[in-house]
């Protein structure tokens, strides 16, 4: 067997190795010419069946461990604090939604799409979402601490009912928008609605620009002003204003930019259509990545405030803050947390809307290009077994 | 176990062929021409089949000069008793339908032809 058999074989999980190199082996056996190899081929083939069920395998044990760290973290603790059952709420629902969502998106809109990036993106939103779901609890608990009510509100006693009943669907809706995200990402990268790698490039890119200049901005909480301790005066004007350039530009640029990359069928009124389905899925993706990524950087950051003493140094370097303002700006903080949910509801309309009005821009397609340009995926149909064995 | 719809009709061939000579071990090219599956088939199936202990598989001890020791492949005494109820049952119907149709009623779209069972 050649160094480039074994290296492939390399890729099976070892209790597979053998088989792998049994089709190798036999193939010496086979008649030189087309039949020999037709006969590594279908050697090619379940090795790569068989990485790929490897794959599955690791991906489930990943989130299965993933999934009981969440619940494991989420769910403790106080039985007086009404933000326990709203954590538990969240463990319960959004696991399994979750868990499910991926199989349902594959049965309606068939596997990930080709490439690395889809599966990083993928892998990227299951991470963000449940870190979101562990530092919400965090942050709820303090936020929702009955003893912290006096606080907040010095005329306030105890949560009042429809405070509750406002949580409570608060909560859903939240968690609505999460399933939601979650939803629109396995869409956007699965193979059926033939959303260009290019697409989710420009998308994720500037979305990650997005995030980031958000975070910078509003870091501890979502209000009418800037939330960052690190900026003041002169030098918040700048970010905050280019906060609100990427805001509507970013899915304008990536929607316009995805639209113009596209290079799909030719009939004009067919490319005109995928051309708008690309910028509309770049500019959801700019704003909705954005909104996940501030809001999963800064409700981590709340989170980490009460029992990180380097978040806080990291927060206000150089300050010594005394005890009751720490927890005074942590118990802010916490209710400002809320806000994130505001961003995460419209940044994504707001996106997509942009992109599809930006990917009007691309204009009337033109001739077929002379090979420059980045060709759009070709609707490869569903590998017919999906993985399965046919035994 | 042993139900007819257990086994695609592709499993069957492979059952059928290692069923011929139950004690032999056999390779897998053998298996190939006999069933007429291409490698990218037949080992998945191989695969599925040892998991579930219906069939064996070693090395070869002493391969021939020159060449790569070879994977053997024979059916376990539980596949042998699977394998034979199986195509018992598959031959059964087959005798019933109309002419032509061998394993119209199996999964999958190439029947087996009237399988020989020990």
């Amino acid at each position: 067997m050649s160094w480039l058999s074994r290296a492939a074989a390399r890729l099976v999980p070892a209790e597979r190795r053998d088989w792998a190199e049994a089709v190798w082996a036999e193939a010496d056996q086979v008649p030189a010419g087309l039949a020999r190899l037709a006969w590594r081929a279908g050697g090619v083939r379940l090795m790569a069946r068989e990485a790929m069920l490897a794959r599955r395998a690791t991906r489930t044990l990943v989130f299965a461990a993933a999934a009981a760290w969440v619940a494991g973290t989420a769910w403790p603790g106080s039985a007086g604090n009404p933000a326990t059952a709203l954590s538990r709420l969240d463990v319960v629902t959004m696991l399994p939604v979750l868990a499910g969502l991926p199989l349902l998106a594959r049965w309606l809109v068939g596997p990930a799409a080709p490439g690395p990036l889809a599966r990083v993106l993928r892998a990227g939103a299951y991470v963000a979402v449940l870190v979101l779901i562990v530092a919400r609890a965090s942050v709820d608990q303090v936020a929702d601490n009955p003893a912290a009510v006096p606080h907040l509100n010095p005329d306030a006693s105890v949560p009042a009912l429809d405070g509750m009943i406002y949580a409570w669907l608060a909560q859903s809706v939240f968690l609505l928008i999460v399933a939601v995200y979650v939803a629109a990402i396995l869409v956007l990268t699965a193979r059926r609605p033939r959303v260009a790698p290019a697409t989710l490039a420009v998308g994720t890119g500037a979305g990650l620009v997005l995030g980031a200049v958000m975070y910078a901005v509003a870091p501890l909480g979502l209000t009418s002003y800037a939330t960052t301790p690190w900026l003041s005066g002169a030098a918040l004007a700048p970010v905050l204003l280019l906060a609100w350039v990427l805001l509507f530009g970013a899915p304008a640029a990536a929607g316009s930019v995805a639209a113009r990359c596209y290079r799909g069928p030719g009939d004009p009124r067919q490319l005109a259509k995928a051309r708008l389905r690309q910028g509309g899925a770049a500019g959801f993706l700019a704003t909705g990545i954005g909104a996940l990524v501030v809001t999963v950087l800064g409700t981590g950051t709340i989170a980490l405030m009460p029992r990180a003493g380097w978040a806080l140094r990291w927060l206000y370097p150089g300050q010594h803050l005394l005890a009751a303002v720490t927890y005074n700006r942590e118990l802010t903080a916490s209710v400002r947390a809320g806000g994130y949910d505001l961003i995460l509801l419209f940044f994504p309309v707001i996106g997509l809307l942009i992109g599809l009005a930006a990917s009007t821009s691309a204009g009337q397609p033109g001739p077929p290009p002379d090979g420059d340009g980045l060709p759009g995926p070709e609707s490869a149909p569903d590998p017919p077994d999906s993985g399965q064995l046919a035994a | 176990m042993g139900s007819r719809t257990e086994f695609s009709a592709q499993t069957l061939s492979v059952l059928a062929a290692l069923c011929e000579q139950p004690s032999q071990w056999q390779h897998g090219y053998a298996l190939a021409r006999q069933t007429g599956l291409k490698s990218g088939t037949l080992y998945p199936i191989l695969i599925r089949l040892a998991d579930r202990g219906l069939v064996e598989a070693c090395w070869q001890d002493e391969p021939a000069p020159g060449r790569p020791r070879r994977h053997l492949y024979r059916l376990t005494a539980a596949g042998l008793a699977s394998a034979t109820g199986a195509l018992a049952a598959v031959a059964q119907p087959a005798v019933a339908q109309p002419a032509g149709r061998p394993g119209a009623r199996l999964r999958g779209g190439r029947g087996v032809a009237a399988p020989v069972v020990p």
